[in-house]
């Protein structure tokens, strides 16, 4: 029936062929586990892993089992993207255990656009002894956006144009300072050198020179004085400081006024000690006076009584009633 | 079985071959049914039907299996370099991997794995199997007690599909060792990265589409051809215009196949 057929395909069929079989069945089988779990382990399913939602305006661009990197270095891989109850999209990010010490309270978490629209998330931790991040920690996500910073880079660089074109046109302050700069280096350059810049024109230098050179006449003049003043000086210090000169009579002059001032403070004891006794008399005076004020009160009183007498004499003596009728 | 199609005279010709081009479908479909049926029956791998399968296992796909690695390594090898090259020159390296990765690993080597196979084994196997039914041997079987799909069909289908799995399972190996190699050289240093990137490549759903893209490959190239030889034999046709067919059915299928893949992956 149907031997005729196998045999040319059997013929060359070697020994143990089930086994054979077998084995290549077993290598399949190999492959295919093996692909399974290298797959899953890429996947990071055997990973111990924390939670972190980074929250962002636009998760555009975001895909989910994308990295998220830290000095290069994957440390995360996107999980889900959701969009929030605030309208906010959440990013839940897988962190392995391993990795999560690099993420800190303190890390900054960014979403970068580049030119080509790839999108890129990356953590920076600044302080790496700041506390370690919590499982589902919720962190806001600051987005870079290369190409939203074009127009205003376009913008800012128009203006930047237009006041450098304003400093070098030809009317522009920049350019009349330089022409003058030019001018005074000119003139720097010319006779009267420095002296022309600062004082504007030739004929003030010129001035200034003639004035200069007579200064320098008289202080020629100066010094000739001063040589005949020194002259002078020395003789006056001869005829001063001298054996025979002023200062030792003016000693001696002082001595004698020394022994003056010594008689005048002995008169001074003496009129001292007169002025005492003239206190003391005085305030006898005063003890006097005293005794005067009380003699003075009683001749007074006798006074009084010395007139009240005459009145009373007068009135009964006759005529003293002439004196009562020309009163009346 | 099932009796084959002869479509009755009255309805025009477009109805006929429409008909017929369905029923062709159909044929397949049940043939694949009935043949799942068996393959997970264990009665079907006992005695001498065990020892067939392994015949044809064996010598289905050893013998290919050296030289399919051999070539889809040297030409994995140039295209790792084109891809590696080309990106690093547009400053884009860190995403050669991945597109080497999802080009060779997840799109051509199944294809050219199933392609492989199916111009190996499949199609010679259904020629061979069309003979025996031409010669009047399956009927006899029949007429002796066996029931040919199981001892003839069965051990066929299974070696091809087999053949499939195993080409490419070897082929992406080899391929995802090689693209290591050419990126990092030969040193450990770029394990982690490397293995990052693959996971990254390999998404649940990537993963998935993948391994049922695979799936279907092989079912395709092992039941395609069979049931061709086995239904598609019009009398007076010659025996090239059966096998055409069956390649052309294949080829078809093999593309409805990976244009449904790529859909899933990239849309």
């Amino acid at each position: 029936m149907n031997p005729p057929p196998p045999p040319p395909a059997a013929a060359p069929a070697p020994a143990h062929l089930e086994f054979k079989a077998a084995l290549l069945l077993a290598l399949l089988v190999l492959l295919l586990a093996g692909s399974v779990l290298y797959v899953m382990y890429a996947r990071g399913v055997f990973e111990a892993t924390q939670t972190l939602v980074l929250v962002a305006d636009d998760s555009e661009g975001v895909t989910v089992g994308m990295d998220v990197t830290f000095s290069g270095f994957p440390i995360g891989r996107v999980r889900r993207i959701e969009l929030g109850d605030d309208g906010a999209a959440r990013i839940v990010v897988d962190v392995p255990r391993k990795d999560a010490r690099w993420l800190r309270e303190t890390s900054v978490f960014t979403l970068v656009r580049g030119l080509v629209g790839n999108v890129a998330i990356r953590a920076y931790s600044g302080i790496l002894a700041d506390p370690p991040l919590p499982d589902g920690a919720v962190r806001k996500v600051l987005v870079g956006d290369a190409t939203a910073e074009i127009p205003q880079l376009v913008a800012a660089t128009r203006e930047l144009v237009r006041n450098v074109t304003a400093l070098t046109s030809a009317d522009s302050a920049l350019n009349a300072t330089l022409g003058n700069v030019q001018e005074a280096t000119g003139r720097l350059k010319g006779r009267h050198g420095a002296l022309g810049v600062l004082l504007g024109n030739d004929d003030d230098a010129k001035k200034l020179v003639a004035a200069l050179e007579r200064a320098n006449a008289l202080l020629a003049r100066v010094d000739a004085l001063a040589a005949r003043v020194d002259g002078v000086v020395a003789k006056a210090d001869a005829q001063v400081f001298g054996a025979d000169g002023l200062a030792p009579e003016a000693r001696a002059a002082i001595v004698q006024l020394n022994g003056m001032l010594g008689n005048a403070r002995g008169t001074l004891k003496k009129a001292d000690a007169l002025l005492a006794d003239a206190q003391a008399v005085a305030a006898n005076a005063r003890v006097a006076s005293a005794d005067l004020g009380a003699l003075r009160a009683e001749v007074e009183a006798s006074l009084r009584k010395v007139e009240r007498l005459v009145d009373e004499i007068n009135r009964k003596w006759p005529f003293a009633r002439d004196a009562e009728l020309r009163l009346r | 079985m099932l009796p084959s199609l002869s479509g009755p005279g009255a309805l025009s010709e477009i109805t006929h071959a429409l008909l017929r081009w369905l029923g062709g479908w159909w044929r397949i479909v049940h043939l694949g049914a009935v043949l799942l049926v068996l393959a997970l029956s264990p009665s079907s791998y006992t005695g001498a039907n065990r020892a067939a399968i392994a015949r044809e296992i064996y010598l289905g796909t050893m013998p290919i299996l050296l030289w399919f690695t051999l070539l889809s390594s040297l030409v994995g090898l140039v295209l790792i370099r084109i891809v590696v090259v080309t990106a690093a020159s547009y400053g884009l390296s860190q995403y050669a991997l991945q597109m080497v990765v999802r080009v060779l690993v997840l799109e051509l080597i199944p294809l050219t794995a199933a392609i492989f196979a199916a111009l190996r084994i499949g199609l010679p196997d259904g020629r061979e199997l069309a003979r025996m039914r031409q010669r009047g041997e399956l009927e006899a079987l029949r007429g002796g007690g066996a029931e040919p799909l199981r001892t003839e069909v069965l051990p066929r289908v299974i070696a091809a599909a087999f053949a499939v799995l195993m080409l490419a399972a070897v082929a992406s190996a080899v391929t995802l060792v090689l693209a290591y190699l050419s990126v990092h050289g030969f040193t450990a240093g770029g394990l982690a990265r490397y293995t990052r990137a693959v996971g990254q490549v390999f998404s649940p759903a990537v993963a998935l589409i993948f391994t049922i893209k695979t799936f279907l490959l092989s079912l395709a190239v092992s039941l395609i051809p069979m049931a061709s030889a086995l239904y598609d034999l019009p009398r007076g046709r010659s025996r090239t215009g059966a096998e055409l067919q069956a390649l052309v059915r294949l080829f078809l299928v093999m593309l409805l196949i990976e244009a449904a893949s790529l859909v899933g992956n990239y849309y």
